[in-house]
């Protein structure tokens, strides 16, 4: 009976694991297609978004079929519950990844506003954030996801830092103000990944220390010696 | 733990030379049901018969280390065993009713420590079967022979039966195993319900069994406690990675 179990575990890892890099790749087209200004690799990202929408059912699919045959407990049960969460956290991420090619084509000519904003530089730490994540989940590394929830922080300081950028450019140069909203559409976008990082990472620390740790509950309790990744 | 009503101290068990139970320290709380699980030959049945001194029963045993209940020691030498199993009554894997009818099975017990009012009888064996949640099944068939009900109504009549001298403890070996879901889930629920009034110890190879109905859980393993730990943290992040393969099926 174990071995049953055991082979659809790793199904389950295997598939979320499948999906993360997926998703790591589309984050990485639509990044590329927004500031390169390649059109082509956006269009490519938002083809292959159902690809990703295609996991996160067939992920739920095969965590409610182990919850049903095998009443799974400890590590088991923490493997399908950490699964179930990561995969929603997966497939917003997807959606955030079609969100930003989508800005592609109306910021196409504003690539230098986005850079003086630092907004590129912020886009390659999100980028970090979300491989790391990602990395924590495959190797079980509660180390790397501790260091994921400590660069949350850094990542909100740029946010707002940015935000108060854009206003500043949209003040001076009211031409700017289409390609301003855009671009705070997309820092939101950013953001908003290194927050579903930061849930991957707590999931991970649930699934190898079984601590709850979200909401930064219980943080101050963790030995937090990890690197800063980004 | 608030009201501690079973202590087991360094109690070490031998059937002749084989040793069953090395140096157990356990504590049982007061109305609780605490669940003793592990693999075949572990112990555990061999420890919940110590709590009644059932083992004494058993030529070439010996014991060592001390088992309190209410913090008496209940192998003293002023302690009466009758006096004893009727305080921690015990229930055991195959139903073991009487061949005698419904009644009698229950009735049993008051009447030989010497309730003799009929009246007394027929308030203490409808109280019983109501408690084991049987007596609306068997209210018309009191008079028929207990060996005519289901295996699994014959069970709650055992549990009826042990109910009936009022103990403050139930011991119960793998009390649902020979049963289906329904009379299983029927046990269980019966198990939670006496909780309120009595503290329960339960062997069970049903692991899913001791998930749902257990406050507490010990893992025996080769006569020792691996792991004692409230059942929804065994269940959720065991501590020893031997008791982490046990439940999740890695072995036994």
């Amino acid at each position: 009976m174990y071995q049953y179990l055991e082979e659809e575990l790793d199904l389950l890892k295997t598939k979320v694991i499948k999906m993360g890099s997926l998703v790591e790749e589309q984050l990485e087209f639509a990044v590329k297609s927004l500031f390169e200004g390649n059109l082509e690799m956006g269009k490519i990202v938002i083809e292959r978004d159902s690809k990703v929408d295609k996991y996160d059912v067939k992920i739920d699919k095969l965590c409610q079929k182990i919850f049903a045959l095998t009443q799974p407990v400890a590590v088991d049960l923490r493997l399908i519950m950490s699964a179930l969460k990561i995969n929603n956290d997966l497939e917003r991420m997807g959606d955030i990844a079609v969100n930003i090619a989508e800005r592609a084509e109306p910021l196409a000519n504003n690539i230098d506003l986005l850079k003086r904003v630092q907004l590129d530089i912020m886009a390659e730490k999100v980028m970090t954030v979300v491989q790391k994540a990602i990395d924590s989940f495959v190797n079980n590394d509660h180390e790397i996801a501790l260091s994921v929830i400590k660069s949350d922080d850094i990542i909100d300081e740029m946010d707002r830092t940015i935000f108060y950028k854009l206003i500043d450019e949209m003040t001076k140069d009211s031409s700017l103000v289409n390609a301003g909203a855009h671009s705070i559409s997309l820092l939101r976008h950013l953001e908003r990944l290194a927050d579903h990082s930061t849930n991957i990472a707590e999931e991970v620390i649930f699934l190898v220390d079984a601590k709850i740790i979200k909401h930064k509950n219980n943080l101050d309790n963790l030995d937090i010696k990890s690197e800063e990744i980004i | 733990m608030q009201n501690i009503k079973i202590e087991t101290e360094k109690l070490s068990l031998f059937y002749g030379k084989v040793q069953a139970l090395n140096n157990i320290s356990l504590n049982i709380e007061e109305k609780k049901i605490t669940a003793l699980i592990g693999p075949s030959g572990c112990g555990k049945s061999t420890y919940l018969r110590t709590l009644n001194r059932m083992n004494d029963l058993i030529p070439d045993v010996n014991i060592t280390g001390t088992v309190k209940i209410d913090g008496i020691d209940i192998y003293g030498k002023k302690i009466d065993v009758v006096k004893l199993r009727r305080r921690v009554g015990m229930v055991f894997q195959k139903s073991n009713a009487f061949p005698k009818t419904v009644y009698d099975n229950v009735a049993y017990g008051p009447k030989i420590n010497g309730v003799k009012s009929k009246k007394m009888l027929d308030e203490i064996v409808e109280t019983s079967l109501k408690r084991a949640a049987i007596w609306d099944e068997v209210k018309d068939r009191l008079n028929e022979f207990a060996y005519s009900l289901s295996g699994g109504q014959q069970q709650r009549i055992c549990i009826a039966r042990a109910l009936a001298v009022n103990p403050e403890i139930i011991l119960m070996d793998e009390p649902a195993s020979a049963l289906d879901p329904i009379s299983t889930s029927k046990i269980e629920e019966l198990i939670f319900e006496l909780k309120k009034s009595i503290t329960i110890v339960i062997v069970t190879h049903n692991l899913q069994q001791a998930a749902r109905v257990s406050d507490f859980c010990a893992f025996f393993l080769s006569g020792e406690i691996i792991e004692f730990d409230p059942t929804r943290k065994m269940f959720m992040s065991p501590k020893d990675e031997r008791t982490q393969n046990y439940i999740t099926g890695k072995f036994g």
